[in-house]
């Protein structure tokens, strides 16, 4: 058996690899896509509740890789709210009559984002996942009738959320359509989709997104970004906590 | 011959005022006993139907399957319609809409970023509308460590014990941070008012009281509550009441098969407070038998003991002529009489006692060594039904048995030995 | 002598009466011995299946660790000092790793405390054994019936878990529910899931490493604090228990000011009736030379011997009935959750020489000021008119 495997890799020792590119490869392209240097963003998000869904809009500023604000537009109740990170730190601003600046930090960082499946990591993340994860090529799939690499991650620093992840990438477009978060034992924690995709630039980016925790019964989160400017110049006080209170 | 008899009693205070004390006194003590231990029963299920069950309580289907985990996304939505519809079916019982949460109350510092922190349950209650109920049925106003009552909106309490701990003072900023029922990040300011003492570890450790309307809004609940709770008139539960309540109410909502549909269960339906109060009625049934049995045999004897001083007087009488029976009857009247007096004085105090014990109670806080406190912690009586004769029953049934055994030997003795009775 | 003599000759004498009074007595001083018995009891079965299951003879605590606020355990954990790993290896005391997570029971998330205790240990009451039986694939639990029924849970389940290790990266996994023990001690029921020390220590990265110490009960030296580690002691630890049985005593006083009352009215009563049908014997008496007070005597110890007499009755029908509701004892009903408290289901009243010894002499001194009372008017008597049956 050992024998007619290792002869038929080495009859055709290419088809298998050779189409495919390598997973650092990807990985690169879909940072490129994803990962900019600084971005403003007006996204909505519709969170499906067990007896309602609730849409909120916000805009969003990213800097790097872990600079971000973000400042809620409506409904009428999360109005003027604002969030911060810088680096590895968190804040949320609530706007008067509160005018509470708090700082988020270890059981607070998972609690969900408005009440939807995303946590604040999840909705702060702009590393280059190249930074993060080792990337194998697991095969091919198809995918919304697209051509997709199947990639699994895993992880190579200490301390991430999610331990390995399994990502179906758009072979021309290379943005991951479909992604599987896991936790270290493997267990499938959360799945994301993107549904609906666009084109700035150079850029392909995701227009529609779903996300959805799969230990819990919740019906997911629904992420749309409506614009995105990747050329904007953010001033040097937009990521400042004394910006929070303006 | 009633006045004759009054006028006897009356100017004889030996015959008069001492047996009338006695039975008084005997009678009060009853009284006393018996809304005493109703007041013992009360405290028992008071503490969880005030902070937790209600007498009935309305839930939605899913709530009330995991209440523990305070699920807010499963709230009973429309109070402001379910509310006055629960007062117009049912207008004797107040009908109160509470909120739980748990959290965490941030103090800031003065940049409005945090200086201390720590985790609350937290329990939103009616407190500022004006008539309110629930901060007398609370106790609040006697459980103020520090500091007062809210008075407006956007006030807060916090157990004594939990802002002792984070060393936070009076009227300074406290910020919630809570989930909201769509389980967004809830965050509201609130003033420390007061600080309060519950006598409960768990809720000494960390809690905190607002008014609903303002958790409505910080917790992105308008017309939303945890429950309802129903309360009879005077804390009293009346079992039956509340059994027809609930099957009255869930029959409305029966073919709505929503897991949001709102369910009814009485304080009994409840594994814990409903056992233990079965359990209490038996016990406190044979503790006031027993003691209403004993205080007959004390009263019965202070009958016997009456007649039985008298023997001479009544030699006398009969040696002027008076007929045995006629004698009898007097002596029987005359307990009646004293019984009747004693029993009406006796409950009429023991009435004023536990008034006194019901509305004020015993505050058994100095021996706690703590000052203020919620709960257990004041004693009070309780005045039923039955307070208002129970007294009677060893006050005018013992005292006239006693009068009618010790007065048969009226009929057994000789006239001339009941003279000589008198004579030495 | 001759008073004691006389006093005895005359309280028997008066028969049926006497014994009434005997009687009502002693059911005053069975009830406060008996429902006083009961709370001791409660108390002590608390603590007793407090010290069993949980507290153990104290604890040492990680600086960081408070009971009541469950945040702060995400923090509260390191490696042991020597002085408490040697008494963990001499088996005189166990460590106890905590951390947060969530289960997913039906698809919905509950936080629940995640305990990891030693298989092996005999020092508390929990039956962490059935953690050791187990055989490969998922992870053991134990857990307590309150949780079950919370969680609705079965033996043999599995159900979903998901924790964070110490760096903060997610994991997730089946446990199965190895065991669930009954226990009135909620503080290691209500929310809380155990599984074995060393497979916790592993999910979460924590090698050699705990939240609290368990000192065992016949520990004699207790090693110091080393600032990382701080010693709670029982008294400490028992804070809340002791407190509600503190309001349960104050709150029984009040039955019991009751009860002394209703049969110091009887005494009273007799006491009063007897003086004055017995006028003409204190009129003989004083005739004779007897000195007014030592007929006062003579009357108030009439009165108190009630009290010993009474004594004796409830020794003789009374103590069966302490002894067989302390051998059977007395059924309790489940109670109210919310006090938070190791409640049994049937508690055995415990009835210390304090209390009896306190009772008795509470009844003697009672019944005596009582019978006292009445007698300050012969004080006032003069012999002639009292040999003619007359009071001035």
């Amino acid at each position: 058996m050992k024998a007619i495997t290792l002869l038929l890799l080495l009859l055709f020792p290419f088809p298998l690899y050779a189409e495919f590119p390598t997973g650092s490869e990807i990985l690169k392209k879909i940072d490129e896509n994803l990962v900019a240097d600084q971005a403003e963003s007006l996204t909505t998000m519709i969170v499906h509740g067990r007896a309602q869904s609730r849409t909120i809009t916000s805009r969003a500023w990213i800097r790097g890789s872990d600079e971000a604000f973000v400042e809620y537009l409506s409904p009428a109740r999360e109005a003027g709210k604002k969030m911060l990170k810088l680096g590895d730190k968190i804040w949320t601003y609530t706007p008067e009559p509160n005018d509470r600046i708090i700082a988020i930090s270890g059981h607070l960082l998972r609690q969900s984002v408005m009440g939807s499946d995303l946590s604040y990591e999840d909705i702060t993340e702009n590393h280059r996942m190249l930074d993060l994860y080792d990337a194998v090529v697991e095969g091919e799939d198809n995918l919304d009738d697209r051509q997709c690499y199947v990639v699994k991650l895993s992880g190579k620093i200490r301390g991430l959320a999610y331990d390995s992840r399994k990502i179906w990438v758009d072979k021309q477009r290379f943005l991951p359509l479909k992604e599987e978060r896991f936790a270290k034992s493997g267990k499938l924690l959360k799945t994301t989709r993107i549904t609906e995709v666009f084109q700035i630039g150079e850029r392909w980016y995701p227009k529609r997104m779903t996300f959805k925790d799969m230990l819990s019964k919740g019906k997911g989160t629904e992420y749309i970004i409506e614009s995105i400017d990747f050329n904007v110049k953010i001033p040097e006080h937009r990521m400042t906590k004394a910006a929070l209170r303006k | 011959m009633i006045r004759f008899l009054v006028k006897g009693l009356l100017r004889d205070p030996n015959r008069s005022v001492f047996p009338v004390l006695i039975v008084g006194a005997g009678v009060m003590i009853t009284v006393l006993f018996y809304c005493w231990v109703l007041g013992v029963r009360e405290d028992i299920t008071r503490t969880s139907a005030v902070l937790d069950t209600g007498h009935v309580k309305i839930t939605t289907k899913a709530y009330g399957e995991i209440p523990g985990q305070m699920p807010n996304d499963l709230a009973l939505s429309g109070i402001g319609r379910l509310v006055p519809e629960l007062f117009r079916d049912c207008p004797e019982m107040d009908w109160v809409p509470r909120i739980k949460f748990g959290g965490l109350l941030d103090f800031p510092d003065d940049k409005g970023e945090t200086r201390v922190q720590g985790p609350v349950l937290g329990m939103a209650v009616d407190l500022l509308t004006p008539g309110s109920t629930e901060v007398r049925r609370l106790n609040l106003a006697g459980a103020i460590v520090r500091g007062r009552l809210p008075e407006k909106p956007g006030e807060i309490l916090v157990s004594e014990e939990f802002a002792e701990k984070l060393g936070v003072d009076l009227y300074e900023t406290a910020t919630l941070i809570s989930a909201t029922a769509t389980g967004g990040m809830a965050v509201q300011n609130f003033i420390l008012a007061g600080t309060v003492r519950f006598g409960i570890g768990v809720m000494d450790k960390g809690t905190l009281i607002a008014d609903i309307t303002d958790i409505q809004y910080a917790l992105d609940m308008a017309d939303s509550a945890s429950e309802i709770l129903g309360f009879f008139p005077d804390m009293n539960f009346d079992e039956v009441r509340a059994l027809g309540e609930k099957t009255r109410f869930n029959a409305v909502y029966e073919n709505i098969r929503d897991e949001f549909s709102p369910v009814m269960t009485t304080l009994k339906d409840q594994s814990g407070p409903g056992e233990y109060l079965d359990w209490v009625d038996r016990w406190i049934f044979i503790f006031i038998f027993v003691f209403i049995l004993v205080m007959s045999i004390v009263l019965w004897n202070t009958g016997l003991m009456s007649g039985i001083r008298r023997y001479g007087e009544i030699g006398v009488r009969l040696a002027i002529g008076e007929s045995k029976g006629h004698v009898y009857q007097a002596l029987i009247g005359e307990a009646l009489a004293t019984g009747m007096a004693g029993s009406i004085l006796g409950t009429f105090l023991g009435l004023g006692f536990s008034y006194y014990l019901q509305e004020v109670g015993i505050d058994i806080s100095g021996m706690l060594q703590s000052a203020a406190i919620l709960f257990p912690n004041i004693l009070k009586a309780k005045i039923g039904s039955g307070a208002f004769y129970i007294g009677f029953i060893p006050g005018l049934g013992a005292t006239v048995l006693g009068s009618l055994v010790s007065g048969i030997s009226i009929f057994s003795r000789e006239t001339s030995q009941l003279f000589k009775e008198l004579e030495t | 002598m001759l008073i004691i003599k006389l006093a005895v000759r005359n309280i028997l004498g008066a028969g049926l009466r006497t014994w009434l009074n005997v009687f009502i007595l002693s059911l005053a001083f069975l009830t406060i011995v008996g429902v006083q018995g009961l709370l001791q009891g409660f108390n002590q079965q608390a603590m007793d299946a407090m010290i069993d299951m949980e507290l153990g003879g104290g604890q040492f605590w990680h600086r960081r660790y408070d009971r009541y606020d469950p945040l702060s355990i995400e923090n509260a954990h390191e490696k042991m000092p020597e002085s408490l790993t040697r008494l963990i290896r001499k088996g005189e005391a166990t460590a106890i790793l905590m951390t947060s997570g969530a289960i997913f029971p039906e698809g919905r998330i509950q936080s629940v405390v995640l305990k990891g205790i030693d298989p092996a240990q005999t020092l508390l009451d929990i039956p962490s054994a059935i953690l050791q039986t187990h055989g490969e694939g998922d992870i053991p639990a134990l857990i307590g019936s309150r949780m079950a029924k919370e969680a609705r849970l079965e033996k043999g389940e599995v159900v979903t878990l998901r924790w964070r290790d110490i760096f903060g990266t997610f994991d997730a996994t089946e446990i199965v529910v190895a065991g669930i023990m009954s226990t009135s001690v909620q503080s290691v029921d209500s929310n809380q899931i155990w599984i074995p020390l060393d497979t916790l220590r592993e999910m979460i990265q924590a090698p050699g490493q705990a939240t609290l110490v368990v000192l065992s009960k016949n520990l004699r030296n207790i090693p110091p604090d080393d600032g990382v580690f701080v010693f709670r002691d029982l008294d400490f630890l028992l804070k809340d228990l002791t407190a509600f049985i503190k309001t349960k005593s104050a709150g029984s006083s009040i039955l019991y000011v009751l009860l002394l009352f209703m049969s110091l009215l009887a005494v009273f009563d007799t006491q009063i009736l007897s003086i004055f049908r017995r006028r003409k014997e204190m009129g003989t008496l004083m005739a004779l030379g007897m000195p007014r007070t030592a007929i006062i005597g003579l009357f108030t110890l009439e009165g108190a011997l009630h009290g010993v007499l009474a004594l004796a009755m409830a020794a003789v029908y009374g103590v069966p009935l302490l002894a067989l509701a302390a051998v059977k004892g007395i059924a309790l009903p489940s109670m109210t959750e919310s006090i938070g408290l190791a409640i049994a289901d049937t508690v055995y009243p415990a009835y210390g020489a304090g209390l009896v010894l306190g009772t008795t002499f509470l009844i003697l001194i009672t019944v005596t000021i009582v019978s006292f009372l009445p007698t300050r008017r012969i004080s006032r008597l003069k012999p002639t008119d009292a040999l003619r049956g007359k009071f001035t």
